[in-house]
């Protein structure tokens, strides 16, 4: 990239961002990453891809169904339209299951950019694990396609110690079909998770959330629109964010719901922790909803711990960090559990425990 | 076991406990009653640590230790329980995790070996049934959709638990039906009633006092208590009231 043109951060749907350290990242030179892939693949059975500095590496990848092609996807996003290149794809055919299907990426300076394409045919299943280590500017686009009775799990986890991960999804839901997507960010990166989910047709599931842990003066913000254009659709988003110190933890979600999309059952529940009363938790829920019958259940609130419940375990015996990161891991818990593989779960469960201890 | 004395203490720049004096010997039971406002929760959460209880002079001494040098996860692993009359709903942690956590915390900073999973489940069970409470509880978030009795049940399950040498129990009687009352009342007898052991029973009204029998009772008002006597004491109380007995 000669030319780097970042959205404005006056625009409504980036104010929030921190283009800053995007920028700052992408300029930065590289160093050795210092982690070992091997250490961020989950032990479970399934391909395996790792791209370092946005590089597919054959010696360290087991890509199975999986294939490597250069893709120019079509997207309006002005961080997404970089990710062009060399990227990952997963075609799986009619009642086809491929799962476990691990991704790593791990940067070491500068920007790379990998786009990824997943196309279910009806009723297969897969499921998708990705892991961001290291530095720089790890930009990525998706788009997903998930035909009738499809299903697709998709757990991310950033974890890279500095730099900024942008994560562009765009994915279309078919009836019946099922999208579940769920981040963590627990390193020490900047992130922009953003995603443009569209049910199209009846009776579909989407579902994006998560759990965005800051501290320092890090910042990390989930932008992420649901559209509903069929009737019988459901969509969850269920974002918790917990800032330590002089950080920020943004979460804007949107739901539309289009004028013949009736019997639209959408949740939103955005919840924000304070560490510190340095520490920034914005939230910005939005509906905007066009058709009459419709449930749509929504919640934003920010807070702190709880004192008394802290008193309260500590009168049990538990020191006082302890006992703030059994809270703080209490209050996350409900977005990490929406992830349906237990390994993957409990992996992300122990990503989460680790930030906590550093944090506290 | 523990000596308190001419404590004084305040909240929110309020003096409530204006030189409170009080000994509690091993394999004593001793009750403090009072009328609201007396500064009964307070002695508790000052015993407890609890932050914003500030003590502004006089000394409790547990066990020969500075009891008020501690912080309060010390004071657990001291063998000091705190019995809370408004037991806290902690959503997202279960009972379980919970106490074995609390437990084991305990267990290290006194350097004893940490309970495995299934030892602790097996104690926990065993606790849970003493109680009556359905083991089906423990694996429930802590307090969370408990009622009132079930909450104090729940409480007297963590003090078996967790096996203290001191119980201060905060009106453990309030919001428990006859039946509970009387489960509570032997819990606390089984748990706590040893030559090596000692309560301090915090309560409104004497018919706690028929299930553990204390051995003194004592009246506490305007942050000081004003008498101390046996049994019978707690008796004389209900018949007359706290305006005729502690003028």
């Amino acid at each position: 990239m000669t030319m780097l043109v970042l959205p404005s951060p006056r625009e409504e749907a980036w104010r929030w961002a921190d283009l800053d350290t995007l920028r700052t990242a992408a300029a930065s030179a590289s160093q050795v990453p210092g982690v070992d892939p091997k250490s961020l693949f989950l032990d479970i059975e399934g391909p395996r891809l790792l791209f370092v500095d946005g590089v597919f590496e054959p010696a360290h990848s087991m890509p199975g169904p999986v294939t490597l092609a250069e893709m120019a996807l079509d997207t309006e996003h002005p961080l997404g339209k970089s990710a062009l290149g060399e990227g990952w794809s997963l075609h799986v055919p009619a009642q086809g299951a491929v799962t476990h299907v691990q991704v790593v990426h791990i940067g070491s300076g500068g920007e790379n950019h990998v786009p990824a394409r997943v196309v279910l045919a009806e009723d297969a299943v897969a499921s998708v694990v990705e892991t961001y280590a290291g530095s720089g500017w790890a930009n990525r686009l998706l788009h997903a396609e998930l035909a009738h009775g499809s299903r697709l799990m998709r757990s991310v986890r950033l974890l890279q110690s500095e730099g900024f991960v942008s994560l562009r999804d765009e994915a279309l839901v078919g009836a019946g079909a099922s999208l579940v997507s769920v981040f963590l960010g627990a390193g020490g990166a900047g992130s922009r998770i953003d995603g443009a989910v569209t049910l199209v047709g009846k009776g579909a599931f989407a579902e994006m959330g998560g759990t965005l842990l800051t501290r320092g003066t890090q910042k990390q913000e989930a932008a992420v629109v649901l559209r509903h254009l069929e009737t019988d659709g459901t969509s969850r988003q269920v974002w918790r964010a917990v800032a330590a110190d002089r950080s920020a933890a943004s979460l804007a979600a949107r739901v539309d719901v289009a004028r013949g999309a009736q019997k639209t059952d959408g949740e939103q529940s955005l919840r924000g922790l304070l560490l510190q009363r340095t520490a920034t938790v914005n939230l910005k829920p939005e509906l905007e909803i066009f058709a009459d019958d419709v449930k749509c259940a929504h919640g934003a609130t920010v807070g702190e711990l709880d004192k008394r419940a802290l008193f309260y375990l500590q009168s049990r015996g538990v020191d006082e960090p302890r006992a703030k990161a059994l809270l703080t891991r209490a209050f996350v818990a409900d977005a990490l559990e929406r992830i349906g593989e237990d390994e993957v779960r409990d992996a992300f469960i122990a990503d989460a425990d680790k930030w906590l201890e550093e944090a506290l | 076991m523990l000596k308190i004395e001419n404590l004084h203490a305040e909240v929110d720049g309020k003096e409530i406990l204006k030189g409170l004096t009080l000994s509690v010997n091993a394999g004593e039971v001793h009750a403090i009653m009072g009328p609201n406002g007396a500064g009964k929760s307070t002695l508790g959460y000052v015993l407890g640590g609890r932050p914003g209880y500030e003590v502004t002079g006089g000394s409790v001494s547990f066990d020969g230790q500075d009891l008020l040098e501690l912080e309060p996860h010390e004071r657990a692993a001291a063998g000091l329980f705190l019995g809370f009359q408004y037991p806290v709903e902690i959503p997202g942690i279960s009972n379980v995790q919970f106490l074995r956590e609390a437990l084991n915390s305990q267990r290290r900073a006194r350097d004893e070996a940490p309970l495995s999973g299934a030892e602790f489940l097996k104690l926990a069970r065993a606790q849970a049934a003493a109680l009556e409470m359905d083991a089906e509880m423990l694996k429930r978030p802590v307090n969370v959709g408990f009622s009132g009795g079930e909450k104090k049940r729940n409480e007297m399950v963590q003090m078996g638990i967790l096996g203290p040498k001191l119980a201060v129990l905060d009106e453990t009687d309030s919001g428990l039906d006859i039946d509970a009352l009387r489960i509570v009342g032997e819990g606390i007898n089984r748990i706590m009633r040893a030559p090596d052991k000692a309560v301090l029973l915090i309560t409104h009204y004497q018919r706690l006092l028929d299930y553990v029998k204390p051995d003194f009772v004592h009246v506490l008002a305007d942050g000081r208590i004003v008498r101390s006597g046996g049994p019978e004491l707690a008796l004389e109380l209900e018949r007359e009231g706290y305006g005729a007995v502690a003028a």
